[in-house]
């Protein structure tokens, strides 16, 4: 579902991704670990086309997108991002939120499906005309979550989507996460510096440091921290303290 | 004697429905130790921290049966004495260095300015003691770095930076909120390193306020768990996993593990607390 090969990304002089290729399946869950400055999100802004490759290619969906408009592209992935505070528009109500995108892609049937959004993300109705500042930070990232489900997308890039969140709020969301998962059969590729998150959500992961992929394995290899990396090793000894 | 003694601390707010008290009633004691005060967002850990300093802005309120720092009655201090005690005798470090310190100034002046304000020395030993502080938290190159601009450090070097610029008047007591939580787990570690080094070597009194269970168990001698303004439980080092409160095991129920196999976490439930 979503294929990265040889990506690199250069900054005038400086190189953020060096020669960096994973592929994801379609209903994986697959993270990409690492510390900051390590590459991790630049990935992600390069599949949702933010940033260009300098070399290499990126492709989310089953078919080649040649030539495919930005419409297309919108529609086979969509982001959430950290900070449920920055992420949203101050002046604009969910119901607004969460139509734009079906009127930027002239979709029918908005107030159902808004209706039906709110549901599946487990917003109350009552909700749907509020403002950002009306809702605590684990209702904004519903929000959000919902915003990039509303053109049934079937990738979703999740950038560090609980870190900025209580501990309990964050199991909320990471529950919410699996259950969509699992439901709509989604591909998650997710951005964490946490391993217990990739833990409980992922299939695989990507161990990145200094924009290089170390390693791959699978969650089996990270629930018991024997990693073939040594750096691997490291930040698993780090996560159990 | 406690360097610092609390007695049914609360802090209040005016709102459109009445006064809403978002610390009530808080009292504890503080040695020599690292003291680790967690809690969610709302819990009314920072505005205690806060009130401790001072630095509750009107029309917000303050009020204590007891509130003695070092046998000093904090309470009735105008607030030029209370100014004079911030920074030179107490100090508190923030959450993160891109807000909290002056872009347009060099980070040596920085930390400077602290003794400038506090301290009649000259300047060469203003500036000795400003790379003194530099050294103490492990910035190698400090006469590089001093002349530095905030935006060219990196977010590990900043926070240590804050820490310098605390350190430097050697104050007795500190107050650190979130000071790791705009940090790398790799940084995170050397940060708190550096802090338990100076606890040690200086004498200080540290309050942790974090919302990073596992990080303030690991690393505090005595844990404050605070919920709805109120402490609803005191553990010991390690003693996290042996908690009793519903609210405190709720929390650490809900943390993923690393060796993940639960299909579901475990959400707190508030109505029940």
């Amino acid at each position: 579902m979503i294929q990265v090969q040889n990506l690199s990304v250069r900054y005038d002089e400086t190189t953020i991704l060096h020669d960096v290729s994973f592929n994801v399946a379609a209903g994986e869950s697959f993270a990409l670990v690492g510390e900051s400055g390590s590459g991790k999100s630049t990935i992600l802004k390069a599949l949702a086309r933010q940033v260009k490759p300098s070399s290499g290619a990126v492709q989310i969906g089953v078919d080649p997108q040649e030539g495919a408009d930005r419409l297309t592209l919108a529609r086979q992935a969509q982001m959430v991002f950290q900070d449920p505070y920055g992420s949203l528009h101050p002046r604009r109500t969910v119901d607004d939120a969460l139509i734009e995108p079906l009127v930027v892609h002239r979709l029918p049937d908005r107030d159902q499906k808004v209706l039906d959004m709110l549901d599946a993300v487990g917003l109350p109705r009552r909700f749907r005309f509020r403002l950002p500042h009306q809702l605590s930070g684990g209702q904004r990232q519903r929000v959000a979550i919902a915003r990039a489900l509303m053109l049934d997308p079937p990738v979703l890039l999740l950038d560090e989507p609980t870190s900025a969140l209580d501990v309990s709020v964050q199991a909320e969301i990471l529950n919410l996460l699996k259950s969509l998962h699992e439901e709509k059969n989604l591909t998650f590729l997710l951005v964490t510096h946490d391993l217990p998150v990739a833990s409980f959500l992922c299939d695989r992961l990507a161990i990145l440091k200094s924009g290089r992929i170390l390693e791959l394995a699978d969650v089996a290899t990270l629930r018991t921290g024997n990693f073939a990396s040594e750096y691997g090793r490291e930040l698993f000894q780090r996560s159990v303290g | 004697m406690s360097l610092l003694s609390i007695e049914n601390l609360r802090v209040t707010f005016p709102s459109d429905h009445g006064p809403v008290e978002v610390v009530r009633g808080l009292s504890f004691d503080l040695g020599l130790e690292r003291l680790g005060i967690v809690g969610e967002s709302g819990s009314g850990k920072s505005m205690t921290g806060r009130a401790i300093m001072g630095l509750i802005p009107p029309p917000g309120h303050v009020s204590a049966d007891r509130l003695e720092f070092d046998g000093i009655d904090l309470r009735n201090l105008s607030e030029a004495d209370m100014r004079q005690m911030r920074g030179a005798r107490m100090s508190m470090v923030l959450q993160d260095p891109k807000f909290s310190l002056n872009p347009v100034i060099r980070i040596g002046e920085q930390i400077e300015e602290a003794m400038t304000v506090h301290s009649a020395c000259d300047p060469g030993e203003r500036r000795q003691r400003m790379l003194d502080a530099l050294r103490a938290v492990r910035i190698d190159n400090p006469e590089r770095v001093a002349k530095l601009y905030p935006h060219e450090v990196s977010g590990g070097m900043g926070q240590r930076v804050m820490i310098a610029m605390m350190v430097v008047m050697e104050p007795a007591l500190m107050i650190a909120d979130e000071p790791t939580s705009a940090l790398d787990v790799s940084v995170r570690g050397q940060v708190l390193h550096i802090l338990g080094d100076l606890v040690q070597r200086r004498g200080m009194g540290l309050i942790l306020i974090s919302h990073d269970l596992n990080m303030v168990a690991r690393w505090c001698d005595r844990i404050l768990v605070m919920f709805q303004g109120k402490i609803v439980e005191e553990l010991g080092s390690g003693e996290l996993y042996k908690a009793r409160h519903p609210y405190t095991r709720g929390l650490v129920a809900s943390l993923p593990r690393i060796d993940e196999d639960r299909t579901r976490l475990p959400v707190l439930d508030r109505g029940a607390l």
